[in-house]
């Protein structure tokens, strides 16, 4: 069944009187439990895409429909309670805050729940273990390397347990070793915890672990092809 | 609750940055509280002053005396009943820095006309006996580690007074019974001073008591009417109004202090602002992150700002504590015994603290404003 549906959607930035076209009515389908590879050359509009399906951003034209939601039409406070309850955000620079521990940036999206401290510490502690940075929990920013930096980030992403999972680059600034190990990290929450994810990448390596790919070209898509698996 | 661990971590982000905003924000409250404390004092002398009493002055200025014959052509005018008078020293007593309110006055009518000058009988009697004794007050005695029986001496610092000095031997230590006496002070027999002052036979001014409060519009016409057109002419009033008076010789008090706390706190508020618009510029991707997650505008907003009203808050609380612990010092002797009631009361801590919160709110708000309005995808490509 569909998850995530795009129909005809266009975005465009307005630079002073100059108006810049990035996505061009783009359609796209996902089904709940893929692992979606966005790919394409920088500026062909693939963290536009990301942003629009997070609710982040809004389509100039066209519609997005996640779930049984239309989130194009929310408004922004509506849109900011459908994100903390849909949508786990995967940065390419991790963007932890860093005055807070492990255990607090992966806390903050529970802040905006009604979970107890007990129900949160048990939470942020199993979405930590999912992630195998359990014993990291009291560990600044400044204290992680890049691998366990982006680690701690998924767990932010994943501790509400999000519909969907959304992946900008995630490896985009990890040396080859933690990059394969955040890929099989995500692999494995799409098989074994059946995450939807939608994932921005540049590199190939990164694309093979996805279900399915789509390519951007100036913000049309250009191909659409299953994965090797 | 939950968000309080937030903010208090956002807090201590930059620990100099708040720490320096924590001190400004405290010196404001600071400034404002010994401010206050001053008008208060000013204000708690004039509102326990007696109706029953008048004071009547050299119409010219205070500073100008008058002859002992003028105390006795008062206390022949309908409706008073009891006169009494007093002169400034303006003795030094060791160093001209030591300084206290000395008071030359008529023992037995000055007591018996200001019940508020507390002493036990036997001191009372030991004073009224002695015409080098003094009594002083409570508060300057323990300034001064004072005990009874002690001499003490002081230079004249009016030529009026001689160039000897005046030794003296402290007979009472009395308390304040009202705000309309302070306890700082001292009092000496007005006849000790007379005999060495030239000229002689001169008063500072004239208390009067009055049997009918709702006279003393009539008793004060009638007093000034009597030396109207003569070489001393006076100028009376209610004991309350020349409390206030005697407040104003140091300008418009109200005013002046008014307006030094108004810019001292405005000033913290450009501080304040400008500092948490800084913070809030450096965390633009912090912010946009937070928007990410699900954080709404409103609450984005109000932890701004629950970040400024918390370094504000805890300045303010210093702010006040440190007001209360120097102002209230008595062995500073800020006062100099001018101002009875000189320190820092509750309310004062309160509208202080008040003023902190003032302070950190509106602070926040612009810098607030500006963080719940970001553009999520703007702020994150800032940095990508």
């Amino acid at each position: 069944m569909a998850l995530i549906e795009l129909r005809n959607v266009s975005k465009s930035y307005k630079r002073d009187a100059i108006e810049i076209p990035v996505l061009d009515g783009v359609t796209i389908t996902v089904d709940g439990g893929d692992f979606l590879g966005l790919m394409g050359p920088s500026g062909s509009g693939k963290s536009t895409l990301l942003n629009l399906l997070a609710g982040i951003d809004r389509p100039s034209r066209g519609t997005i429909r996640i779930g049984d939601t239309e989130i194009s039409s929310l408004s922004e406070r509506a849109l900011a309670t459908w994100r903390a309850r849909h949508i786990g955000f995967i940065f390419q620079l991790y963007n932890l805050i860093p005055v807070l521990t492990a255990f607090e940036n992966v806390e903050l999206p529970l802040l905006l729940t009604n979970l107890t401290k007990t129900q949160r510490r048990d939470h942020v502690m199993t979405a930590l273990g999912i992630v195998g940075i359990a014993d990291r929990e009291k560990h600044y920013q400044r204290q992680l390397s890049g691998g366990q930096e982006q680690r701690v980030a998924i767990a932010r992403a994943i501790v509400t347990d999000p519909t969907l999972l959304l992946a900008d680059e995630p490896t985009g600034d990890l040396d080859a070793k933690s990059a394969a190990e955040v890929l099989t990290l995500l692999q494995r929450l799409n098989q074994e915890y059946k995450k939807t994810i939608v994932m921005v990448t540049h590199d190939p390596h990164a694309a093979e672990r996805a279900t399915h790919l789509l390519h951007l070209e100036k913000g049309t898509l250009v191909e659409q092809a299953a994965a090797a698996q | 609750m939950k968000f309080v661990g937030l903010i208090l971590k956002s807090a201590r982000r930059s620990k100099r940055r708040t720490a320096l905003t924590m001190i400004s924000v405290a010196l404001a409250v600071f400034l404002f509280a010994a401010l206050r404390s001053v008008l208060d004092g000013f204000d708690a002398v004039s509102a326990a002053s007696s109706a029953q009493r008048l004071v009547t002055i050299r119409s010219t200025s205070m500073i100008f005396s008058m002859p002992t014959s003028h105390t006795e052509a008062i206390r022949s005018t309908a409706g008073v009943t009891d006169v009494t008078w007093a002169n400034w020293f303006g003795g030094i007593y060791k160093d001209p820095k030591n300084f206290f309110g000395q008071f030359a006055v008529d023992p037995e009518s000055y007591l018996r006309m200001y019940p508020e000058v507390i002493l036990t009988p036997e001191e009372k009697a030991a004073f009224l006996a002695d015409r080098t004794g003094c009594i002083v007050g409570d508060g300057l005695a323990k300034k001064y580690g004072w005990q009874l029986g002690d001499r003490i001496v002081l230079q004249p610092g009016i030529p009026v007074y001689g160039s000897l000095d005046y030794p003296f031997t402290i007979r009472g230590i009395y308390r304040a019974g009202s705000s309309a006496v302070d306890n700082q002070s001292m009092l000496f027999h007005w006849k000790y001073a007379d005999e060495r002052s030239s000229p002689k036979g001169q008063v500072g001014w004239v208390v009067t008591r009055v049997s009918d409060p709702e006279q003393a519009t009539q008793v004060i016409a009638a007093i000034d009417q009597r030396f109207a057109n003569s070489p001393y002419e006076t100028k009376t009033e209610t004991e309350q109004a020349f409390s206030a008076q005697f407040a104003s010789m140091l300008g418009n008090l109200n005013l002046l202090l008014g307006s030094v706390a108004l810019a001292v706190v405005l000033s913290t508020l450009f501080v304040a602002g400008n500092t948490m618009a800084m913070s809030v510029r450096e965390r633009t991707t912090e912010i946009a992150v937070m928007r990410t997650l699900g954080y709404p505008a409103l609450t984005i907003f109000l932890l701004v700002v629950g970040e400024g009203l918390l370094v504000a808050v805890v300045g303010g609380a210093m702010g006040a504590a440190l007001a209360r612990a120097v102002v209230n010092a008595e062995f500073l002797g800020l006062a100099g015994g001018f101002i009875p009631l000189f320190g820092v009361n509750n309310w004062n801590v309160v509208v202080g603290i008040g003023l902190s919160v003032f302070i950190g709110v509106v602070a926040a708000v612009i810098p607030a404003t500006m963080a719940s309005r970001l553009k999520i995808v703007d702020a994150l490509r800032r940095v990508a």
